[in-house]
């Protein structure tokens, strides 16, 4: 279980990264913690010609006040955010997002940009930035954009990055003190990726409302937007509930259909209350 | 090839690598550190944890290229390092070991919980502990030790 | 047997911890042969598939080799003396036909297991698929494809067993049915299978390291296929990362990397990864069991009727055969109860999966699911608490030594105290859930038939024949003591635990005494390291060898002090007559260096011996527990937390008690991955579906509650020291122990489970099951 021969490149610069990026037309992987992509290269279920480590690029590691939201460099480990570097804006959220993902030592190195890149269906950051109404900024040969991470998780396993693209930062909208949100994560045993994962935000203040399903079953982060007037309206039932996840997914089978149910209306009572 | 110049252990190693290389392997076939084992080589037994800048990461989910200018520490690396020293203590008196093999992860992992928390309870050492998998001693021994670390650290 | 501070039954620390804390364990990947190349291999992608073609491009022919290569190495035939047994015996490379996903069909050397992988990359097969056999059910379906052409079907052992239980059945008030499903697992020692050989020509003699159990079988083994003599192979187990049985049979891995050394001329290494263990090694424990028990309006149970089915997989392992769960799990079907009706049958089918092989405590887990779950649904058809419907049932303690209908003789023990004190312990344990979850206690009790001896073994024919165990103690001049035996320590703590029967025999510190294990160059014959024998069989070994030596420098001491040898005790390592008292050191040592002190004829054979053991009328030893379990469940989710788990065994003497604690832990956190987390699914094409620690689930520290233990001590009356065999048992009860708390937290739903693992999914299909019987239930009444 050994990598594939691969080349390696560590810039120091995010256009030094997207100039090799271009150059390789499309055999290059950006290696941010290598969480995941180290272990699929070690099965050899995926292959890279060149990895473009961007870990020796300084910017990708800051987190900044930016005035109406908080930018996370892409390059930020979960580690950080669990240990409260990025705290304050999102009454804990984002704290406690980070610390039930995987185990340390995998925080240490995994980082919030690379779980977004990455794309797993079953993956907490883009359920969770999805719920605060995230935006990435991404940069290319052809410059710099902004999308919110809803367009941004394009499929699963897939992003609307382009080949010469890397995403450089997170940007969180900050919200009201009075934020209320809920994560709830139903796993078979600790550290394991979510069967099924339900993220609810909801700012009173503002009006702000997400929900928010994920996991390998349901291909992806998906939002349930029936249910987020609804949960604004009154209460939400689990037939509600049901019937907004066969809207948006399709037919599931009946044990995913009650997991996913039952995260989603604990989630909702738990901010409701 | 690619060169790769970090210290491991306190000492300078500057070398050139197959840039596939992971970290795990580099210890063990470039510099002979045996003491980090590989369980999984995928990320999810811990026993490959080693300490870099002074915090724990899996060793074979890294990629050794990645390492450029950090500082390793393998359970060959404590050399005067009390609190490892008290820790091996505690291993030995509770049982925390059988095969041995999971061992240098677990007490990696472990240096970092007592290091790290302030006072972590029982449930808060099993959840730090989820990530290293034991499949000899049912991890009684495991968290005895630990505990017993912490309670000389805040006594 | 006198108490010392250091002998048996002391909790004395272990010797072989200073080296794992230090990193300085020798495992077989850490081994360096100057030279050394890696192997990878070619697995079969297909469960089922016609090989026709490997292409194997020019410039790299020398480093690839297949079947063809290997056409001199003979196939070793594991045997059995069950009539009908059809065996097939997994050959080291599929060469026409691969039978399951993993299985080898080309090997690749190069100098680094990397360049290995893209050798096996590169290498261009052709796999014409065939039907594929993926379940049980498929196995024994009708018009099923076949695994091989010439059977009539893919049925490969049956055994059945009947005492008569017609009237029984005829008159019994009560009868339960259950069918109980055990699912396939992998072993997951830490460390994965390894091998390292390389031709030694001074020696004359083909060095082959491996993570093995049982270094002698394994050169046993290796002889055959290679056809050469046992001088002329040396295996050597250096320090092993868990064996759990995956390490006690021979895999083709070693007889390859073996072959190949000697045809390239070169040290070759092969080291087993994750993925290939979780594919190809997924080879555990998938038993079926249908359960029919008779009983009284009480709940005492008259007969059982059972009907066992396991996934033999596609070949035999060496030495066990495929057979080997079914006959273990049918021997003891009917558990630590008093039944005196039983029949059964059992049928071991072939599929296209890996050879299903011996995990700790062989079959004796489905076998105390399967009946521990019946008892529980005995009970609950009787309206009775299952523990106090077990009491009644446990063979009692006046009964001992107890004939079971099975054969098999309980020798001692006091069964229901041991039930009732953990019905004690577990009473004092948490019992408030969280909100919206169910609370429930479940509890399992076995009996385990360790030590396994010579007749068990002979009566069922296989090549593993445990005989006499033997163990050299060799007296050094300096007064310690080299002991070396051919089992292999592999966290079971023996370099400690020998030391401390030596101390027992002969008062010597244990510090002076060193053990030698794990290496037929070094020690005497022993089939190795399984079936909980070690401290019975080589403990015995170590305790004769000592005997020998106490008898010698007894005679040494005699001499010098000139008195009788009768007249000389050996106490606390201090020899002592009726006028004076000297050490072992000056005894050995004016035998070795002074002789010219002694009479000319003192000790001609030396003071290096070896002992034999077997207990006395061949009789194994039965260690017993019994584990209660309390669980929280999410009916919701489905999701179960384990909030307390209690074990009271009964291993007789204990040698070490901080070591058997840590054997029964570690057996009971395994039991726990049985019973809640681990299982090796396959598709219908037989493609297996946890092929990483992803999808295989393991139990973690944080899964596990602080497991509570309580002991007894029966020694039993056939063993030297009367100890009873430890290393397995912890993970017999858990299964059934988690399973019937859960089903007890169940029951206000009216749901009941009967497979593990207790997977959320099956959890919440035992919910379903029942929320769909109570609507149709009130659509009919309606």
């Amino acid at each position: 279980m050994k990598a594939p021969p691969l080349e390696f490149h560590k810039p120091d610069t995010v256009e030094a990264a997207i100039a090799v990026l271009a150059d390789s037309g499309g055999s290059a992987r950006i290696l941010a913690g290598g969480q995941s992509l180290v272990p699929m290269l070690n099965l050899r279920v995926a292959y890279a010609k060149t990895l473009v480590d961007i870990g020796a690029i300084r910017e990708l590691a800051a987190i900044e006040d930016a005035g109406g939201y908080i930018r996370l460099g892409a390059g930020v480990s979960h580690a950080r955010i669990e240990d409260g570097e990025a705290d304050g804006h999102c009454s804990g959220m984002l704290r406690h997002v980070a610390r039930n993902i995987a185990y340390r030592a995998v925080r240490n190195r995994g980082t919030v940009g690379g779980s977004l890149a990455h794309a797993d269906p079953a993956a907490d950051w883009p359920v969770a930035m999805i719920a605060l109404g995230a935006d990435v900024e991404v940069s290319g040969s052809n410059g710099n954009r902004k999308l919110s991470v809803e367009e941004f998780m394009v499929d699963v396993f897939t992003t609307a990055l382009q080949e010469d693209e890397i995403l450089t930062g997170i940007c969180v909208p900050k919200a009201s003190p009075d934020l209320l949100w809920s994560f709830q994560k139903m796993r078979k045993k600790s550290g394991a990726f979510g069967e099924a994962i339900a993220a609810v935000v909801h700012d009173p203040e503002s009006g702000f409302c997400r929900v928010v399903a994920g996991s390998s079953a349901i291909g992806g982060p998906h939002r349930l937007a029936v249910l987020e007037t609804a949960l604004q309206e009154g209460a939400v039932d689990d037939g509600a509930i049901q019937d907004a996840l066969t809207q948006t997914i399709g037919s599931l089978g009946r044990y995913e259909m009650q997991i996913h149910t039952v995260c989603l209306r604990r989630a909702i009572e738990e901010v409701r209350t | 090839m690619t060169t790769l110049s970090l210290t491991v252990n306190g000492r300078q190693v500057s070398t050139d690598i197959d840039p596939r290389l992971n970290l795990a392997d580099f210890l063990r076939e470039r510099l002979s550190l045996k003491g980090t084992h590989l369980g999984c080589e995928h990320g999810a037994c811990g026993a490959c944890t080693v300490l870099m800048d002074g915090m724990p990461i899996r060793s074979c989910i890294t990629m050794a290229a990645s390492c450029d200018g950090v500082e390793i520490t393998t359970v060959e690396g404590y050399d005067g390092d009390k609190l490892m020293a008290r820790l091996r203590k505690a291993f030995r008196e509770e049982h925390a070991l059988q095969c041995g093999y999971c061992t240098p992860g677990m007490l990696a992992t472990a240096y970092d919980i007592v290091s790290r928390l302030d006072r972590p309870d029982e449930n808060e050492i099993r959840a730090e502990l989820a990530g290293c998998v034991c499949r000899c001693t049912g991890y009684r021994g495991i968290v005895r030790a630990i505990e017993r670390c912490i309670a000389e650290k805040s006594a | 047997m006198a108490m010392n501070e250091t002998g048996i039954g002391a909790s004395i620390l272990r010797r072989e911890d200073a080296r794992f804390l230090e990193g300085k364990g020798r495992f077989i990947g850490d081994i360096e042969i100057p030279g050394m190349l890696d192997v990878a291999f070619l697995r079969s992608p297909l469960a089922h598939a016609c090989i026709s073609f490997i292409d194997t491009p020019d410039d790299v022919a020398d480093r690839v080799f297949t079947a063809a290569d290997l056409s001199d190495v003979k196939l070793v035939q594991p045997a059995s003396k069950v009539p009908g047994h059809r065996i097939v015996a997994a050959p080291p490379m599929a060469s026409d036909r691969a039978r399951y996903v993993g299985e080898i069909v080309a090997a690749c050397v190069a100098p680094t297991r990397a360049e290995a992988e893209d050798l096996v990359e590169r290498l261009a097969p052709d796999f014409e698929m065939l039907p594929v056999v993926a379940s049980m059910d498929d196995a024994l379906s009708e018009n099923a494809p076949r695994l091989f052409d010439e059977w009539d079907s893919n049925v490969s052992m049956e055994t059945g067993f009947d005492s008569g239980i017609e009237e029984i059945v005829a008159s019994a008030p009560v009868k339960v049915t259950r069918v109980l499903d055990m699912a396939r697992q992998a072993m997951v020692p830490l460390e994965g299978k390894g091998v390292v050989a390389f031709w030694n020509e001074r020696d004359d003699q083909l060095v082959v390291y491996s993570s093995t159990q049982s270094p002698h079988q394994i050169r046993t083994a290796l002889c055959e296929a290679l056809g050469l003599q046992q001088r002329q192979i040396r295996v050597i187990a250096p320090d092993v990362g868990g064996g759990f049985g995956y390490k006690a049979i021979l895999h083709p891995e070693e007889i390859i990397v073996a072959a190949l050394a000697l045809k390239t001329g070169r040290p070759l290494r092969w080291l087993e990864d994750r993925f290939e263990h979780l594919t190809a090694g997924a080879n555990a424990r998938e038993h079926r069991y249908e359960m029919t028990a008779y009983a009284d309006d009480r709940g005492r149970v008259l007969a059982i009727d059972a009907k066992l089915t396991t996934d033999g997989g596609a070949y035999s392992v060496w030495p066990h055969t495929n057979g080997f769960d079914a006959i273990q799990a049918s021997g003891i079907l009917t558990g630590p109860y008093d039944i005196g009706g039983y029949r059964v049958r059992t049928q071991t089918v072939v599929t296209n999966k890996p050879p299903l092989s011996p995990y700790r405590a062989v079959a004796r887990p489905g076998a105390c699911f399967a009946i521990e779950c019946t008892m529980d649904a005995v009970a609950r058809a009787v309206g009775r608490d299952p523990a106090e419907v077990r009491l009644d049932n446990l063979v009692k303690p006046e009964a001992m030594p107890y004939k079971a209908i099975t054969g098999k003789e309980y020798d001692s023990g006091d069964y229901p105290a041991c039930l009732r004190r953990a019905m004690e312990m577990v009473a004092e344990g948490p019992k408030t859930p969280a909100p919206g979850r169910l609370l429930g206690t479940g509890y399992a009790i076995y009996t385990e038939h360790t030590a396994v001896s010579t007749s068990t073994i002979s009566h069922i024919g296989i090549p593993m024949m445990p005989g006499f165990e033997q163990a050299a103690a060799l007296m050094q001049p300096d007064g310690s003591l080299e002991l070396r035996v051919g089992v292999q320590s592999h966290g079971q703590g023996m370099e400690t635990t020998m030391a401390q029967i030596a101390n027992q025999v002969l008062g010597i510190e244990p510090d002076r005494v060193v053990l030698r294990h794990g290496d037929t160059g070094l020690s005497p014959f022993s089939t190795g390291t399984y079936a909980s024998r070690a401290i019975v069989m080589t403990g015995g070994a170590v305790a004769a060898a000592c005997d020998k030596i106490a008898v010698k420098l007894r005679e040494i001491a005699a001499h010098l002090m000139q008195c009788q040898p009768s007249a000389v005790r050996l106490e606390n390592g201090l020899l002592k007559g009726p006028s004076a008292t000297m050490t072992i050191a000056e005894a050995a040592e004016t035998w070795h260096f002074r002789p010219y002190e002694l009479p000319e004829d003192v000790l001609r054979d030396g003071l290096e011996v070896t002992g034999g053991y077997r207990p006395d009328g061949d009789k194994g030893p039965f260690a017993y527990a019994a584990h209660a379990a309390t669980v929280s469940v999410d009916p919701e989710l489905g999701t179960v937390e384990l909030l307390d788990y209690v074990a009271v065994d009964d291993c007789g003497t204990r040698v070490n008690p901080m070591i058997v604690d840590g054997q029964v832990l570690g057996g009971v956190v395994q039991g726990i991955g049985t019973g809640l987390f681990e299982e090796s699914p396959f598709d219908d094409q037989g493609q297996p579906l946890a092929t990483t620690f992803a999808d295989y689930l393991l139990p973690t520290a944080a899964e596990t509650p602080m497991i509570r233990l309580d002991h007894s001590e029966t020694q039993s009356p056939y063993t030297r020291f009367g100890v009873k065999g430890v290393g397995e048992g912890g993970a017999i009860a858990p299964p059934a122990a988690v399973v019937n708390a859960i089903n007890d937290a169940l029951r206000p739903l009216g749901a009941e489970l009967c497979a593990v693992p207790a997977t959320p999914q099956r959890v919440l299909r035992a919910i379903f099951v029942a929320e769909d019987r109570a609507k149709a239930d009130m659509e009919t009444s309606q």
